[in-house]
């Protein structure tokens, strides 16, 4: 069977209008990108000069993909709708997994493009150990030691890339499901704040602060951490431990460097510490979200199979 | 060829579709007349594998419609009452997407392109980007689209709603075209003179069924068994209206501006025999002429005006 690579509806997805409107009208967005570039470079320079620590860099690249990811995939059907261009797309051969592909892979490449351009800024904050001395003097930590900081930098990039992938998939699916460009973004942005930051003020302020951290403190075992998230998914915690932006708090408490008392961790810290290491923090939230962008991706495949006959 | 039988849409109680049955050969250009809500969108879309019938099939070259859907795909071109174009990309650009999109191996899309703009008349504006385009061109445009793959059977939805005429005309010239090149091309439209123009074929339908359909020639001849005969005497019309009324074949005379029109059940020979009559009998005649039926004097004598 002859392998297709050719699929124009993600080579337009990409490029089509873009470079065309570059074409168009070249000193007006040469002069959005400058302005963008130097607002990047602005950012940078705070980050990196304020010695801003991790969590604060990271809830800030998470700030910006809650605010441009859906602008990523808000329209990604709908307009096909709108424009009433879908009846000439599902006549064409191209299958249901093509289409998806197109929309989904343009969405997610451009919250790749995203995670990158925060890589700098995460990397600045993160000072990841390399061994200088002992007998370990030379070589490249790995992510699994919790003696580095490249376990928390590493989950904190898979959560930001993870979150955005999760917020484009649902943008895809409300796009299809809705038919309505403002309808799917307005969704999205108020879904955001409500799981984002209502729930988990509803949550905080109706458990008097409750969340579970002495649970945490008591895990020994990483069959310990996974046996608590199944338990604690069905629990209105999860409000909490799902939240990337909290996620990025706790993932600070893993840093050596920055560690509020590091000279002297005390007994509980400790404790803690290695409860989300066993926990798999930061990790298991990426995978969850990426689980439900799986979910989103394939609730659309369904749909375009029966509503579109493809 | 496209052979439908027994197709059939029902959205709960409503019937949209009620079992039609036509089939189309090479160049047959098959005008589908109806009002607005009578069921020819809902055919269009079921033949073009967008709805999926509540029971009856239709093949296109013995491939199966409704059972294969992805087979069929290659075989045909739609153009949709309310059409969009992917705006930000040039006429070129967006030939070469559904190019792609229906397969068409790299090498032979440069050549397969300049012949669709050629055919359509849209070389001059090859690399105009398609949101600049006036709405005729971009009608071309998208008829050029579902043209790119060669189908053998067009769909075309209204395809000439919103046209100024001079467009109109360049339209109706590019179906008319597009029939002579052997292609089976299935036109809908409620604006008659539009179809008389160009359709071999037609098939009206109303509240969902379809109440006639064959070769328009045939159609008006079965029509025309009731013809109407226009009479313009000299002196004095009350003695040949009486005269009239006597002859087996008329079933009613009516008077309209000096002339008479005569309800006439008999043929061409019965007429001439009439008319010789007429004479021999002493009447004088100014005229004597067979009024003709053109598609909407045929759409209004099948139709009742209903929407399903």
């Amino acid at each position: 069977m002859k392998l297709r690579t050719e699929n124009p509806l993600l080579r337009y997805q990409l490029f089509g209008f873009t470079v065309n409107r570059w074409k168009r009208q070249p000193w007006l967005y040469g002069a959005v990108a400058v302005g963008v570039g130097l607002t990047y470079l602005l950012v940078f320079q705070l980050v990196a000069f304020n010695q801003s620590s991790f969590s604060a860099a990271l809830n800030l690249c998470l700030f910006i993909m809650c605010l441009t990811a859906p602008l990523m995939a808000y329209n990604l059907f709908s307009l096909e709708y709108e424009k009433q261009t879908w009846e000439s797309l599902a006549l064409t051969r191209l299958t249901a997994k093509e289409i998806l592909w197109g929309k989904w892979g343009a969405a997610l490449a451009r919250v790749g493009i995203l995670t990158l351009l925060a890589l700098p800024m995460l990397l600045t904050t993160a000072n990841l150990d390399i061994y200088v001395s002992g007998s370990l003097r030379g070589k490249y930590p790995t992510v699994l030691e919790p003696t580095t900081n490249l376990y928390p930098f590493t989950a904190g990039v898979f959560v930001l890339f993870s979150w955005g992938a999760l917020i484009v998939s649902l943008g895809m699916w409300l796009s299809f499901r809705l038919k309505r460009t403002l309808s799917t973004a307005s969704t999205l942005y108020a879904g955001q704040v409500f799981a984002l930051a209502l729930l988990p003020m509803l949550y905080l302020t109706f458990s008097i602060w409750e969340t579970g951290s002495e649970f945490i403190s008591a895990i020994g075992s990483y069959w310990e951490g996974f046996a608590w998230w199944l338990y604690s998914l069905f629990t209105a915690r999860a409000i909490l431990y799902l939240n990337p932006f909290w996620t990025a708090a706790e993932l600070q408490r893993l840093f050596l460097q920055h560690h509020s008392n590091w000279w002297l961790p005390s007994w509980e810290d400790q404790a803690y510490e290695e409860g989300l290491l066993y926990l798999n923090w930061g990790f298991a939230q990426g995978f969850t979200y990426l689980a439900l962008a799986l979910l989103f991706a394939g609730l659309t495949y369904r749909g375009l199979k029966y509503a579109w006959r493809k | 060829m496209l052979d439908v039988k027994g197709l059939r849409k029902e959205y709960g109680e409503l019937v949209a579709v009620r079992d039609i049955y036509f089939q189309l050969h090479p160049g047959d250009v098959f005008g589908f007349i109806g009002p607005n809500g009578a069921g020819k969108t809902t055919t269009i879309k079921m033949l073009a594998t967008l709805l999926e019938p509540t029971a009856g099939t239709a093949t296109l070259n013995g491939i199966d419609i409704v059972r294969q859907p992805e087979e069929v795909l290659p075989l045909l071109g739609y153009m949709p009452d309310f059409f969009g174009l992917y705006e930000g990309i040039t006429v070129t650009e967006y030939l070469e997407f559904f190019a792609a999109a229906y397969r068409i191996p790299k090498a032979q899309r440069a050549a397969i392109i300049e012949n669709v703009l050629e055919l359509t008349d849209l070389t001059v504006k090859k690399d105009a980007y398609v949101e600049t385009l006036s709405r005729g061109m971009q009608q071309r445009l998208c008829l050029a689209k579902s043209l790119v793959h060669d189908p053998i059977l067009l769909l075309l939805d209204e395809p000439a709603s919103g046209l100024d005429p001079r467009a109109r005309i360049e339209i109706k010239e590019l179906i008319r075209e597009l029939g002579a090149m052997g292609k089976i091309v299935l036109v809908s439209s409620h604006i008659l003179p539009e179809l008389a123009d160009f359709c071999n074929k037609i098939g009206i339908i109303e509240k969902g069924e379809l109440l006639v359909w064959g070769a328009v020639d045939e159609i008006v001849q079965q029509l025309q068994a009731n013809r109407v005969l226009e009479i313009k005497p000299l002196g004095e019309t009350e003695p040949l209206i009486q005269r009239l009324e006597r002859e087996a074949h008329v079933h009613g005379v009516e008077t309209r501006n000096g002339s008479l029109y005569v309800h006439f059940a008999g043929g061409l020979e019965e007429q001439a025999d009439l008319l010789a009559s007429l004479i021999h009998d002493g009447y004088r005649i100014a005229a004597f002429r067979e009024e003709s039926l053109d598609l909407e004097d045929v759409f209004m004598q099948i139709t009742k005006g209903e929407v399903s």
